[in-house]
């Protein structure tokens, strides 16, 4: 199977690139999915070179955590965008449907299997990037303003580094 | 670009999806598309605050009810300030006609490219005050909406309540970063019409809090944080005992001191927020040499605490009261010019508006560096200089002593503010002064820098905590740049110019490439210049050990 992979990794890319773009609405997708420049299009240009990188993965030996990191720049984009849970790693799925054109019969279960897979570290990672989000939310002015009035000595509280302390103990 | 567009592809660019089955491929129609996204949007202004300004129509409301609590005749208080609007402004009315639906500016636009939500693409974000317009104050719009079908001819509509939601929605996804004005074959300013659609807003009391709170703050107390003269003073006397504790030397500010030579004003942000504060350790550092050693006197004020102003983002007519107490601080204290701080719009304000808004300022000289004896042509009119311009200045005349070997730990890029950049071509000056103060400096990509800069996705009032995955998306394209020159040259500092950028771009960092620090330009002057008297300095003014000494 894993040779199959390798041997149509462009067709896999080009057709899970495209299925991927297009969970964007219509408009929007016909833009973000040119092969423009990757600075004048990050969503474009960094979900090509993932879902690449990840093609690439799943033809060596890889784990779970490695999939995941694979993953980390697609779905830290998707994680900030207006996209539902499902729908922020739904194109993960889309792999199966396009994998049936040329993974063979007797491996197509196993393929499946690694479709599900990679769809199980897609969300581990979409949830790690919502945890980023929701603590960058509730440190972020602490960290900014708090902080300087508390070296100022104008406030006199439990500090940032003793509340961070107490979330790792 | 828009010349490397066919007129196919241009047109191919603004795609009239079903929104509505009655009628099909008209994206004007929004009725079912209008959604209030959480993460996207900012809070309500609260009605204190809005009253303290004398706005009209202070009120509790919440974007996410059905019923904004608008008065009874909001239609008609549009009308007269779209009406009134088209009068007083010539651009407003030109960039109202004169768009051709090209779409060069269609994939320009820095939350377009990381939301990727079509109507944040410029044209269509101006398409949605542009359609009323049409429909409301053009012959052809009055002549064709009579017609069956007229009005989808003409892309025009009707000013539905769905419609004003939606202007709320986007032109608060709009950071003014005229980015997209760049690319506009017709020179069409897309932040103008931002400006006038979010001051049309304020007719109906529709501010968001982030914006009118800073802005009550700032014209009750004299800066946005709301901030007392006292703190404010407290605050510089705490930097001053850090610096002394780091480099032996006392370097205490003057306030309000009549007769100083030179005012200087600065965003709030750098005395209160970290790490601006550090960069405000930079100022102090820097006045304290040239007072010892040139004898210059730099006086800060604790009324004039604020660079910054909000006001730009809420009318035209908040942005000059609030802009008029630097110029009366300038007169009563009687100083010969004012220096600023490193800020975003402020610079925007003061280079483009603060002239003809609150001046001539006769009663200031045109600037003189008394040091160098360069007069600031470009500031002859507003008497106000940019502090990258004055320190690039004096290094240019070898007038300040710099040891680079204490910023050696900095593998350096820079990202160009949008303001300071676009509004006023303040290119080279910062580099200058972060090439004479640290060696390693790399650029990002040329299309993410200078008038090409993407935004740092929280300008124009939008830096808040409840819209934080809006500004995330939004700086994805700057993150992406910076995360290039971190992975290719090992960047490890982003350094940069304006208040908001030093509080929004660490968060963004944090995200996107933790492994970048954000830093001001004159904190890497303050840690390299070598003050008179000074100790052996161990640490910089992060109280971090300085390279070389953290192996001793």
């Amino acid at each position: 199977m894993k040779k199959t992979i390798k041997k149509n990794r462009n067709q896999l890319l080009e057709s899970w690139f495209d299925a991927t773009i297009n969970t964007y609405p219509e408009e929007s997708a016909r833009i973000l999915g040119k092969k423009s420049n990757r600075f004048d299009n990050p969503i474009g240009g960094v979900t090509r070179e993932t879902l690449e990188d990840v093609l690439t993965l799943i033809t060596e030996d890889f784990s779970r955590e490695d999939l995941e990191k694979a993953l980390d720049p697609v779905i830290r984009i998707r994680a900030v965008q207006t996209f539902d849970p499902a729908n922020a790693v739904s194109f993960v799925f889309a792999l199966k449907e396009i994998g049936e054109s040329v993974i063979e019969k007797a491996d197509i279960i196993n393929f499946y299997r690694l479709v599900d897979e990679m769809a199980l570290a897609a969300f581990n990672r979409y949830m790690k990037c919502r945890e980023d989000i929701f603590l960058l939310k509730a440190t972020e002015s602490k960290r900014r303003i708090h902080r300087a009035f508390e070296r100022a000595g104008l406030v006199a509280e439990l500090s940032e580094g003793d509340l961070l302390g107490s979330k790792k103990s | 670009m828009a010349d490397e567009l066919t007129p196919d592809e241009a047109l191919d660019k603004i795609d009239y999806r079903p929104r509505s089955s009655s009628e099909p491929r008209n994206w004007l129609d929004t009725t079912k598309s209008v959604q209030i996204r959480p993460g996207m949007y900012c809070y309500a202004a609260k009605p204190e605050s809005v009253e303290t300004l004398g706005l009209p129509y202070a009120r509790e409301w919440n974007p996410t009810d059905e019923d904004w609590k608008l008065p009874e005749n909001w239609q008609e208080i549009l009308h007269e300030g779209i009406k009134e609007r088209l009068e007083r402004f010539r651009t407003f009315k030109i960039f109202m006609d004169i768009c051709v639906r090209c779409g060069a500016c269609a994939d320009k636009c820095h939350f377009f490219l990381g939301t990727g939500d079509p109507k944040n693409m410029p044209v269509l974000r101006a398409e949605l005050l542009r359609s009323i317009y049409r429909n409301d104050f053009t012959f052809a719009g009055k002549l064709l909406k009579k017609i069956p079908g007229g009005k989808r001819l003409l892309g025009s509509r009707e000013m539905s309540l769905e419609a004003l939601k939606e202007m709320w929605y986007y032109f608060f996804q709009c950071t003014e970063c005229r980015r997209c004005s760049v690319f506009c074959p017709y020179g069409i300013d897309t932040a103008e019409i931002t400006i006038i659609g979010r001051e049309l807003l304020n007719l109906l009391g529709l501010n968001i809090d982030w914006i009118a709170t800073p802005v009550s703050n700032c014209y009750q107390t004299g800066n946005h944080l709301g901030i007392q003269p006292h703190a404010f003073k407290d605050m510089l006397e705490f930097f001053v005992e850090d610096i002394e504790d780091i480099t032996g030397v006392d370097c205490t500010p003057e306030f309000q001191k009549k007769g100083a030579d030179i005012l200087f004003i600065t965003p709030s942000g750098d005395v209160f927020a970290d790490p601006g504060t550090y960069t405000c350790q930079g100022y102090l550092i820097l006045f304290k040499y040239l007072k010892d050693k040139y004898g210059l006197d730099v006086t800060w004020s604790t009324y004039a605490s604020e660079g910054g102003n909000f006001g730009f983002f809420t009318s035209h007519e908040t942005m000059k009261r609030l802009n008029a107490k630097m110029y009366a601080e300038a007169k009563r204290l009687g100083v010969k010019w004012i220096l600023g701080g490193e800020c975003g719009h402020m610079w925007r304000v003061i280079n483009q508006y603060m002239d003809t808004m609150n001046g001539p300022a006769d009663f200031l000289e045109v600037p003189v560096n008394p040091i160098t004896g360069t007069r600031f042509e470009n500031a002859a009119s507003t008497k106000m200089v940019h502090i990258c311009e004055f320190t690039a200045d004096l290094i240019k005349h070898g007038k300040l002593e710099l040891d680079k070997s204490r910023n050696a730990n900095r593998v350096l890029t820079f990202h160009d503010s949008c303001n300071p950049a676009r509004g006023m071509g303040l290119l080279e000056e910062p580099r200058y002064c972060i090439k004479a103060c640290a060696d390693e400096f790399y650029e990002m990509p040329p299309n993410t820098i200078r008038e090409q800069t993407f935004c740092c996705g929280s300008g124009a009032g939008l830096n808040a905590g409840e819209n934080i995955e809006l500004r995330m998306a939004g700086a994805l394209p700057r993150a992406n740049a910076v995360k290039y020159v971190h992975n290719k040259f090992g960047v490890n500092s982003l350094a940069t110019i304006c208040a908001i950028d030093r509080a929004a771009l660490p968060t963004m960092c944090e995200y996107w490439v933790p492994e970048v620090d954000v830093i001001g330009v004159h904190e890497l002057v303050g840690n390299a210049l070598i003050l008179p008297g000074e100790k052996e300095r161990t640490e910089d003014l992060r109280m971090e050990p300085l390279p070389g000494v953290e192996e001793e």
